[in-house]
């Protein structure tokens, strides 16, 4: 069972609205939607791992931590994304990240 | 589509994810017993909000591409795209009709008249050619068919492009028989007609247009030719009896509006009034005020909402629901006394625009006294508006 992780983003998030967009109007059930986010769960999870190869790097200063049922969240104030090509910087940006040494041991204990 | 070296990855990764789910998920909606067109609308409506939420550089499809460019050069841009839905919906594979230009001159009105009912023996059929359909519909000069759809009843429209970039959309009745029973009295529809698109030509407000929904007829903003162009539509309408009732109840008031000396006033009414339906809905109802309560603790108070305003933000779970419902109506009220009582950083939850996010996996995360490596991997960002993607993230930062 892949992450859900990537439903919060801009495409995980437009592929909930129209799903519920279709819910409303009762062309599909909310079980199916249900499958679907979870297709999507596993596509996008292949596609980050198999389709992008490019490196990023960042600085910053750290707010807060937190480490919670292994997932990390952090929040970082003046941060400056660094890629090849561009650079962004931001004021505050938040990073979730869950972990990536097992990842489909989602339900899995670590011992 | 930009062509540098350093080429974006993000709107392709979005495109073959959305592509893999699609056919992924095909089966699951056979399965379930679901039509392919709703796999269809699904595709479409998450393309489309991908579109606008213009998080994504340089994403479309080709059909939006081309409509895209159609669309800059008319200015009603939501209606487009509300038929944009509607055009996809149904098959691709009728044929967008390539724009004419609109040719210059302006034939008189008189010539416009549809009554030759051989005429009208070629209006049905798809797949009629843009400059057979101008003459068929014998359309006034300048008004170009612009694209030609099928609604979800199986109507044709004709989306008609006037010279100065007004869109209409026309709806071509599929059933000849029809056409020729009502055409032949002629007296009524002819001159409706002629009314019709006679103030067409002439100082045209370039906001003007008229959607079809399957079941509702939706006015844009408008002055005067809003009437006429509903007359146009109900001249249309007039001629299928076939119609669901709420399109038939549209059609009455419609009609009604023709009957009268000035139907400006009754469509604009309806339409302000369909309009103002929608945002009515749309605020919830304000907090009901508390019985009054008498106060000990001192004067200066100005009702006894603040009682529960001042619980209810002490109380950090429910800050950011009820905030927003009824912290609209005491907060006016309560900040000079208490806006500086919060501890909590609600103040910085409702401040950002843009959450920049960062969705990932971590392959190690390091410290060392205060400070932090991180080595992160597969991760989806939101920075500033903007999605980027990476394979792997290393960063440091101090605590």
């Amino acid at each position: 069972m892949a992450y859900q992780l990537y439903r919060n983003t801009t495409l995980g998030n437009s592929l909930q609205e129209s799903l519920d967009e279709l819910i409303q109007t009762q062309q599909i059930t909310p079980q199916l939607a249900l499958q679907v986010l979870l297709q999507f769960d596993k596509a996008i999870n292949t596609a980050l791992a198999n389709r992008v190869r490019n490196r990023v790097n960042f600085r910053g200063s750290l707010n807060t931590y937190r480490f919670c049922d292994n997932v990390w969240t952090f929040v970082l104030n003046d941060v400056e994304f660094r890629e090849v090509t561009d650079l962004v910087k931001v004021d505050k940006v938040k990073i979730v990240a869950c972990d990536g040494k097992s990842e489909s041991t989602q339900n899995k204990v670590d011992k | 589509m930009a062509s540098s070296a350093n080429s974006n990855p993000v709107p392709k990764l979005y495109r073959s994810v959305i592509e893999d789910v699609i056919s992924e998920v095909r089966e699951l909606f056979l399965d379930e017993g679901v039509d392919e067109q709703v796999l269809l609308e699904l595709k479409t409506l998450w393309e489309n909000k991908l579109l606008q939420s213009k998080a994504v550089e340089g994403f479309h499809t080709e059909e939006q591409a081309a409509l895209q460019a159609a669309q800059q050069q008319q200015q009603q841009q939501q209606q487009v795209q509300q038929v944009q839905q509607v055009q996809q919906v149904t098959q691709p594979a009728q044929a967008q009709q390539v724009i004419l230009p609109p040719p210059p001159q302006q034939a008189p009105q008189q010539q416009v008249i549809v009554q030759d009912s051989k005429i009208l023996q070629h209006m049905s059929a798809t797949g009629m050619s843009a400059a057979a359909t101008a003459a068929t519909l014998a359309l006034p000069a300048g008004v170009a068919p612009y694209q030609q759809l099928i609604t979800s009843q199986g109507q044709i429209l004709q989306v008609v492009r006037a010279p100065n970039g007004t869109q209409y959309i026309i709806q071509q009745p599929q059933q000849q028989i029809l056409l020729q029973q009502q055409m032949q009295p002629g007296g009524v529809q002819a001159p409706v007609i002629q009314q019709v698109l006679a103030p067409l030509q002439g100082g045209l407000p370039q906001q003007t247009g008229v959607i079809i929904q399957p079941q509702q007829i939706v006015l844009a903003s408008g002055n005067k030719v809003q009437g006429n162009a509903q007359v146009m539509q109900a001249a249309g309408m007039a001629q299928q009896p076939g119609q669901p009732t709420t399109t038939a109840a549209l059609v009455q008031q419609l009609q009604q509006a023709q009957g009268a000396a000035a139907p400006q006033a009754q469509p604009q009414a309806q339409a302000q009034a369909q309009q103002q339906a929608q945002p009515q809905a749309q605020p919830q109802p304000q907090t009901q005020q508390p019985p009054m309560m008498l106060q000990v603790d001192g004067t200066g108070d100005t009702s006894s909402e603040e009682d529960e305003d001042e619980e209810e933000e002490y109380d950090e779970d429910d800050e950011e629901e009820k905030d927003k419902d009824g912290g609209e109506d005491g907060q006016v009220e309560e900040e000079p006394l208490n806006s500086g009582d919060d501890v909590s950083d609600e103040e910085d939850q409702e401040l950002f625009d843009t959450e920049n996010v960062v969705v990932c996996q971590y392959d190690k995360i390091h410290r060392s006294k205060n400070k932090w490596k991180f080595h992160l991997k597969d991760g989806i960002m939101n920075l500033n508006g903007r999605d980027y993607v990476f394979s792997k993230a290393i960063g440091d930062a101090e605590w």
